[in-house]
């Protein structure tokens, strides 16, 4: 028989960590600052995940929304939906929870130079491009043209608002934001996130697009996309699955034959369409 | 891989036992460690147990209802201790025990092979492969009833490679010829002593298989390359009610959940986890609420395509060992081989029409 | 951190759930720890105004029990439904399948106008439900995951596969293989298999699995021998409310 003989090792034993922030962005959304032990940096690439988790409340994948550009820390941009979140959502600075990974494949950033980037992000979706949009400002000069396209239910759901309100500022950055139902206040666009889309001018062989949002979302944001002759080549998603174990064992994530832990959560558009049931 | 292919059969060593050398034999292997074999489970089903009485063990049976796998991966597994105030854990130690595995039939041993394949694959899995480690096969050979189909997924009756030493039983009173198959298993015999070598060689006695696939098994990946849209699927999921027992009982399915769990002083408890499987409803559900394989027919097709397609394309191997676990204990009468049958017989429709 | 206050009340029902939860002797004194028991009437009679935890045993089947649940509900931060009377009408639910005039004369003859009563609905059907502990009685095992959880602060793992699932761990000998009426494989999980672990068939007690698969579990019960009525029966005697749709709330 083959033999066992690999190095292998526990992989479920998480890291206690520290919170060393906490900050409110909507009624439930909050951004966590996280330090590993002994200031250890974790390594990852816009894109990939971590597995938080609070003892007697098990684990779950949450994308990380900081640039591996910034701060030997990083953060985690959590909405409350399940038992693991809603016990995070007390957390406080000083608190302690689990760490596993960085898990995952991350954007394939080397295609993205020299080009113009567009992301597209939808509701929750801006807190795993925000890792992305943040490198690429923070290395600006490696890209042409940086252009975000972000939609929300409404405009209490606006995550990031300082970012934001940034990025606006800044002339090397189009910044494009529309909700679905407005309130009173609100004065800019209003639809859906692909009405955002046919009014650009756009290079087209030479724009990259970053696609995160809620399942729903995909179809119809590459059908845009599609409408404007973006190759399929030039778009990346990032999808979301009940990624447990984050090592390719558990079998949750899986579409078709791919395991989102392993293979994702980014995908390059062509791959999705061999995946039957990626959108 | 010490491949044992029919014409190395005949340079095996091979020594006759009869029913009383079998059980000694199984006696003196519980004195020098602890053995596992098969054994009576209720009225009419069997499972692998730890052996405490060589009487025990039972050397005719179909199937065990749970396959060899429960032993490199237990049903319900701790993997941490937690103290819930502290914020620290302690890991489950897990030591790799020396232990012999006796009567076992050959396509369970290719379900070990295909778990140690997944679980060496990518990340290689600390708590299943140091359990794994230290494990000795002693093979026996099966009457394949209705639900067998190994030798039509490539396990024939002589495929032994893997283990030490492998019995084919070779008369209704109970006499094996024992083929020696690897060094291990002629230490075992020369130590045991009390048998004799026998110098006309013999072949592992062939098998005749009622449940079969219409195809060659090395032509079923090529299949499910065409039949992902196949109505097959919807006729399988009338019948289907999602109970799960195919995956759990499958001897190469692995998937599982973990819960955290507390003890009732609210300060100490476990992270435990437990097989799962794709069939039921909740499996790949995300925590917004969208389920992405609601559908019975769609858990059905990921189900079969996991065991023909998705880790054969990276393996080389087909993952199903034609045990028929999952037809024999399917409560609905649901048989994989009608499935794949099916499967076969849409493609061929599909490939004429081209 | 002051103890959570918690109530336990009655509607239509055995009330074995109830006394079932006397019967955690290992446990019940650690549960009575954790929390203020303000409302109890099998074990004591003290009222409060406000719940933090409140678990409601019985289904709701007459006017007054309707009055006294909104009541409840109003007065209770998080709202459990203990045994299956209470999350899905349970057995009381089958005299739904029956005329409401007829099943009030066959109970209490001539005096029936003296007891006005409704189809047994879940509590759900009335207030919202925030968990559910199945069963009849009550799933042990669940009681105490629930009940632990809650007070402290998580939300329970809500349990959504086959019973199967649970009996194919304990690698127990099929019991429809020995030829028993088993309802296991459409059965809801949670209980650990308890029935099939000890030799019995399933029946059903913690009511079907969502998304359930009817007609395959009818052909299913065909399969093993028995007939469509007595499959319809025997799956309708736990979820009557569930399993038909048919079946008319009469109000």
């Amino acid at each position: 028989m083959e033999t066992l003989n690999v190095e292998k090792k526990n992989l479920y034993n998480p890291v206690i960590s520290e919170i060393l922030k906490v900050e409110s962005l909507t009624a439930t959304e909050k951004r966590f600052e996280i330090a590993l032990p002994k200031s250890a940096m974790l390594n990852h690439k816009p894109g990939q995940f971590v597995e938080v988790s609070i003892f007697g409340f098990g684990e779950a994948p949450i994308s990380i929304c900081s640039s591996p550009t910034r701060t030997p820390t990083f953060e985690l941009t959590v909405r409350k939906t399940g038992r693991l979140t809603d016990k995070m959502h007390e957390l406080k600075a000083g608190n302690a929870l689990g760490i596993r990974g960085p898990f995952g494949n991350g954007f394939d950033i080397e295609k993205f130079k020299g080009k113009d980037i567009l992301y597209v992000a939808g509701g929750i979706g801006l807190a795993p491009l925000k890792s992305l949009i943040d490198y690429t400002i923070d290395k600006r000069n490696d890209f042409k043209r940086i252009i975000i396209l972000y939609g929300t239910k409404n405009p209490a759901e606006i995550l990031f608002p300082k970012e934001i309100e940034e990025w606006k500022k800044r002339s090397d950055i189009e910044f494009y934001i529309t909700v679905d139902r407005p309130d009173d206040k609100w004065k800019g666009n209003v639809g859906v996130i692909t009405t955002l889309i046919p009014p650009l001018e756009l290079d087209v062989e030479n724009t990259i697009v970053s696609v995160v949002g809620p399942p729903i979302m995909y179809k119809f944001v590459i059908m845009s996309l599609k409408g404007k002759r973006i190759p399929d080549e030039n778009i990346y998603l990032s999808l979301e699955r009940r990624m447990k174990c984050g090592v390719g064992k558990c079998g949750h994530c899986q579409i078709n034959g791919s395991y989102v832990c392993q293979e994702g959560p980014v995908y390059h558009y062509p791959r999705c369409k061999e995946l039957e049931e990626a959108i | 891989m010490n491949d044992v292919t029919n014409s190395k059969l005949k340079k095996l060593k091979q020594y006759a036992f009869d029913k009383d050398s079998t059980l000694k034999f199984i006696e003196f292997l519980m004195q020098k460690t602890e053995v596992i074999a098969p054994q009576n489970k209720g009225q009419a089903s069997y499972s692998y147990e730890i052996v405490k009485d060589a009487k025990d063990v039972v050397l005719d049976y179909p199937r065990t209802i749970q396959p060899l796998k429960k032993f490199f991966l237990p049903p319900v597994e701790d993997l941490l201790a937690f103290d819930l105030n502290a914020n620290t854990y302690q890991e489950e130690k897990i030591e790799a025990k020396d232990k012999i595995f006796f009567g076992i039939h050959n396509y369970e041993l290719e379900g070990i092979k295909r778990l140690d394949y997944s679980f060496k694959k990518g990340n290689p899995e600390s708590n299943y492969l140091t359990r794994r480690e230290k494990s000795m096969f002693i093979g026996i050979s099966y009457e394949p009833d209705s639900y067998h189909f190994s030798e039509s997924v490539g396990i024939p009756a002589d495929k032994i490679d893997g283990f030490c030493l492998f019995f084919d039983k070779i008369s209704n009173k109970s006499d094996y010829m024992v083929f020696v198959v690897d060094e291990n298993g002629q230490k075992l015999i020369d130590s045991f002593g009390k048998v004799n070598e026998v110098k006309s060689k013999a072949e592992i006695t062939a098998k005749k298989f009622q449940n079969k696939v219409k195809l060659h098994y090395n032509r079923i990946p090529q299949v499910f390359d065409h039949v992902y849209k196949s109505k097959v699927w919807d006729k399988v999921a009338e019948r289907c009610v999602g109970c799960g027992t195919c995956n759990l009982l499958c001897a190469t399915c692995y998937c599982f959940d973990v819960r955290d769990e507390i003890e009732i002083n609210a300060k100490d408890g476990k992270r435990t986890r437990f097989w799962d499987g794709c069939m039921l409803n909740t499996f790949a559900e995300v925590a917004g609420g969208e389920n992405f394989r609601e559908k019975l027919n769609q858990r059905t097709r990921h189900r079969l395509y996991r065991k023909f397609k998705y880790i054969t394309d990276h393996s080389g191997e087909l993952h199903c060992i034609g045990c028929g676990r999952c037809s024999k204990y399917c409560p609905a009468d649901i048989s994989i081989v009608e499935i794949i049958n099916s499967l076969i017989d849409d493609y061929t429709t599909q490939q004429k029409k081209n | 951190m002051s103890k959570p206050k918690v109530a336990f009340f009655d509607f239509t029902g055995c009330e074995g759930c109830q006394l079932n939860k006397l019967n955690f002797e290992n446990e019940l004194l650690d549960l009575l720890e954790l929390v203020d028991i303000v409302e109890f009437r099998e074990a004591m009679d003290d009222k409060a105004e406000e719940y933090d935890i409140a678990f409601i045993e019985g289904s709701i089947s007459s006017p007054s029990c309707v009055e006294r649940i909104h009541d409840i509900r109003r007065r209770s931060k998080i709202l459990v439904a203990l045994g299956q009377c209470a999350v899905s009408g349970g057995i009381n639910a089958i005299k739904n399948l029956h005329p409401m005039d007829e099943v009030q004369e066959t109970v209490y003859g001539k005096d029936k106008y003296l007891f006005p009563s409704i189809p047994a609905q879940p509590v759900s059907a009335i207030v919202k439900v925030d968990y559910e502990v199945r069963g009849c009685p009550m799933s042990a095992p669940e009681y105490l995951h629930v009940f632990k959880s809650l007070v402290l602060g998580r939300k329970p793992e809500v349990i959504d596969h086959s019973v199967c699932v649970e009996c194919k761990l304990r690698e127990n000998e099929c019991v429809l293989d020995k030829g028993m009426f088993c309802l296991g494989p459409i059965t809801r999980g949670g209980c650990g298999a308890i029935c099939p672990t000890n030799g019995q068939y399933c029946i059903g007690c913690r009511g079907p699995v969502s998304n359930i698969n009817k007609n395959g579990a009818v052909e299913m019960l065909k399969k093993h021998g028995f007939s469509v009525n007595e499959a319809l029966k025997r799956m309708k005697m736990f979820s009557a409310n569930e399993l038909d749709k048919k079946i008319e709330w009469g109000r």
